[in-house]
């Protein structure tokens, strides 16, 4: 593994200032919110491939690379870093595959070498190259590399300015796509959500929130918030909510298996989506996903698809933090601080069998379909050597 | 008929697949069978690529024949007779037969690797303090232990004997060799060890279109277990064991033979009851997909749904 000092030849003083700047904020927990993080993140990326210095696709990766491994240093958790570094990895694959980014004519037996020889390079991870190429694996990367012959050929006369404000603006695409994903997801609203429905939501999530009062605008309808303890952000939820068509009421975390047998639908938001399905949401989404499926109500979960993290969940809590046990035992009571271990986790899972439908973009999709919507967004979703730190 | 002189005079398949699997333990049906199909293509002389696509296949046949239908020899003979009609378009017969005799080759040679991939994508799953149960003995689920501990991870593992065969005591030994602390359990006392245990791994026979898995009989009766207590099965499978068949029952299976447990009258006045066991017993079953939490091949970890994707993409070009 390269240390990040060979590396910051290549990059600016102004770049290197922000990268370290992002670093700062996320040791010192500066940034809440999956949104805020997902368009920084995206934004310094940007940044790195407009300031650094590279003249081949590969070396983009590999600069690209460390700084993820930097950031995901400073707040390893944080699969949002995970999902935004992937999926420009893949758009940095698909503008510039594997060939140098000089206007040079390719022959397809030099990007026979090129590919093999980029791949010997590539030390950090395994690819599908590495497979027979007779055999399941071989026929994917053999379609990959007939593809990126005749993109090259396609490409044999762009040069690298050509590649490098190519990747600019798919990243820039990706970055509205990000923003602008709570109204794209909004839009399928009316299809899920009925007149006098009784809807059950938990905690605060701005996709969520515009779901509802996009839904809103032509039905009538009642909404139960669940608190969400200890951050009680239920009670944001349920002001934001306020409309004329929204009749909400908010309950604490203790009634809702009580409550479930009125309610019809709950709509979630989640932190993160698994490749499994699985989602990693706000603590408490377990509780109402369990309850949910005991009494047969459908459970919609509302995540843009900056959300979807190319990682299978090795258990339960790798992912997962603490929060500070103050909320749920104040620190004032002395006799209780001393004796009693207060646990607060950020974050529960809710295996992919508590999911119903995941709506996002492009509209709503099963659990089990999630692999197939990374093969489409990451490459080789599986490639996870370099970025989970094994704790 | 095609001369069956140009191969079966001086090269016996079935042998020489037979001679592979004896000599070297560590090799699998599949790997076997390519390779014994590379051999005999070397030493025929097809003139038409008709004549030559017509050797490979009876050469198939009398594998699948000559082992009962085998359901990983019959996915390597399908992968390896894919490759072939995706040779055969453009070439003559002797280039044809050049790249076959290299795409078989190197995928002998790559099979080992095959393994560590997946091994590779496993290892995550296996944690300190974990209780594991396997079934038998597979060559898969071995490597993925073997990583684990070099990797320094503890954990205890159970394994089920798995009569008749009794494969599960070699599990047993290699592991006891490699210092992870093991107890092989009765097959009847899984239902009674499940609860102690953290997650269950099985290896495959073959992964079919639906996901599910066909392996060593017992493997299903621990996948209803352990689905029961709530407990992940993984499978561990190289991707050259999907094959293209969909059961639609335990008894949908191309080894099925009609007088497996069929109550037929045993004509005699005293029974040998082990040795009728051992011979009427199945010695495969299929686990439905919804049993299986996820896949680990050498593409990937993938859920159950992920296989005939994979499938589709090799299969119809």
């Amino acid at each position: 593994m390269e240390s990040p000092k060979q590396h910051s030849a290549a990059f600016s003083r102004e770049l290197t200032a922000n990268i370290e700047d992002f670093i700062a904020k996320l040791k010192r927990g500066e940034l809440q919110g999956s949104k805020t993080v997902a368009l920084k993140t995206a934004n310094l990326m940007r940044h790195v491939v407009a300031d650094s210095r590279w003249d081949h696709g590969e070396t983009l990766k590999q600069l690209l690379k460390t700084v993820g491994r930097r950031l995901l240093k400073a707040q390893a958790r944080e699969l949002l870093i995970i999902n935004i570094v992937c999926r420009v990895l893949h758009i940095v694959s698909e503008a510039a595959p594997q060939t140098n980014g000089r206007s040079t004519t390719i022959t397809a037996a030099a990007a026979t070498t090129m590919t093999a020889s980029a791949a010997a390079a590539d030390t950090a991870g395994l690819r599908g190259s590495e497979t027979p190429a007779m055999g399941l694996g071989g026929s994917v990367s053999s379609r990959n590399l007939a593809d990126q012959v005749s993109t090259s050929l396609l490409r044999a006369e762009a040069n690298l300015y050509h590649t490098k404000s190519d990747i600019i603006s798919e990243i820039n695409e990706y970055i509205t796509e990000v923003e602008c994903a709570e109204d794209e997801i909004a839009r399928n609203a009316l299809d899920h959500i009925h007149s006098s429905e009784i809807i059950l939501t938990c905690g605060r999530s701005r996709t969520v929130e515009k779901f509802l009062l996009t839904a809103a605008r032509k039905r009538k309808f009642h909404v139960i918030v669940t608190e969400c303890a200890p951050l009680y952000d239920g009670h944001e939820q349920a002001k934001a909510l306020a409309s004329p068509n929204i009749e909400v009421v908010v309950v604490p975390d203790s009634a809702v298996f009580a409550i479930m047998a009125r309610v019809n639908k709950v709509i979630l938001g989640t932190h993160a989506v698994m490749a499994n399905g699985g989602l990693i949401a706000a603590s408490g989404t377990h509780m109402v996903a369990a309850a949910a499926r005991h009494h047969s109500a459908q459970v919609v979960v509302c995540a843009g698809l900056y959300k979807h993290a190319p990682s299978f969940p090795f258990d339960d809590d790798r992912f997962n933090t603490l929060m500070a046990p103050d909320a749920v035992l104040p620190y004032g009571d002395a006799r209780l601080v001393d004796a009693v271990d207060v646990v607060s986790p950020r974050y529960d899972y809710v295996p992919p069998d508590l999911v119903d439908i995941l709506v996002d973009e492009n509209g709503g999709h099963l659990p089990s379909y999630i692999y197939r919507l990374q093969q489409d967004l990451y490459d080789n979703a599986n490639d996870l050597a370099w970025n989970i730190p094994d704790q | 008929m095609t001369n069956p002189g140009a191969d079966s005079g001086n090269f016996d398949i079935v042998e020489h697949y037979n001679g592979l699997l004896k000599e070297n333990s560590s090799i699998s049906s599949p790997v076997a069978a390519v390779d014994s199909l590379v051999k005999m293509i070397e030493k025929q002389h097809a003139t038409t690529m008709l004549e030559f696509m017509m050797i490979v296949r009876t050469a198939c046949d009398k594998l699948k024949k000559a082992t009962n239908n085998s359901i990983s020899l019959s996915a390597g003979c399908d992968v390896f007779l894919q490759q072939m009609a995706r040779l055969s378009h453009a070439q003559s017969v002797d280039e044809c037969r050049k790249a076959l005799i290299k795409a078989g080759t190197d995928f002998v040679q790559g099979a080992g690797r095959c393994r560590d991939n997946v091994a590779e994508f496993g290892s995550p799953f296996v944690r300190d303090d974990q209780t594991i149960l396997i079934h038998s003995y597979s060559r898969v689920i071995m490597g993925l232990l073997r990583r684990a501990v070099k990797q320094n991870k503890r954990f205890r593992v159970y394994i089920t004997e798995s009569r008749p065969d009794q494969s599960g005591l070699r599990a047993a030994e290699e592991l006891y060799q490699l210092g992870v602390p093991c107890e092989v359990i009765l097959d009847a006392a899984v239902g009674y060890i499940m609860e102690k245990v953290d997650m269950v791994l099985v290896g495959a026979e073959g992964v079919v279109e639906s996901g599910g898995l066909i392996n060593k009989i017992g493997t299903y009766q621990l996948a209803v277990i352990a689905r029961a207590a709530k407990k992940p099965l993984y499978a561990l499978a190289e991707s050259f064991k999907f094959v293209r068949l969909y059961p639609l029952s335990q008894y949908d299976l191309p080894t099925y033979r009609s007088d497996l447990l069929s109550f037929k009258d045993k004509a005699a006045a005293k029974v040998d009851w082990q040795a009728e066991l051992a011979r009427s017993n199945p010695m495969l079953d299929y686990t439905p997909p919804e049993f299986i939490t996820l896949m680990f091949t050498d593409l990937g970890v993938m859920t159950p749904s992920g296989v005939s994707d994979e499938l589709i993409k090799f299969y119809l070009d």
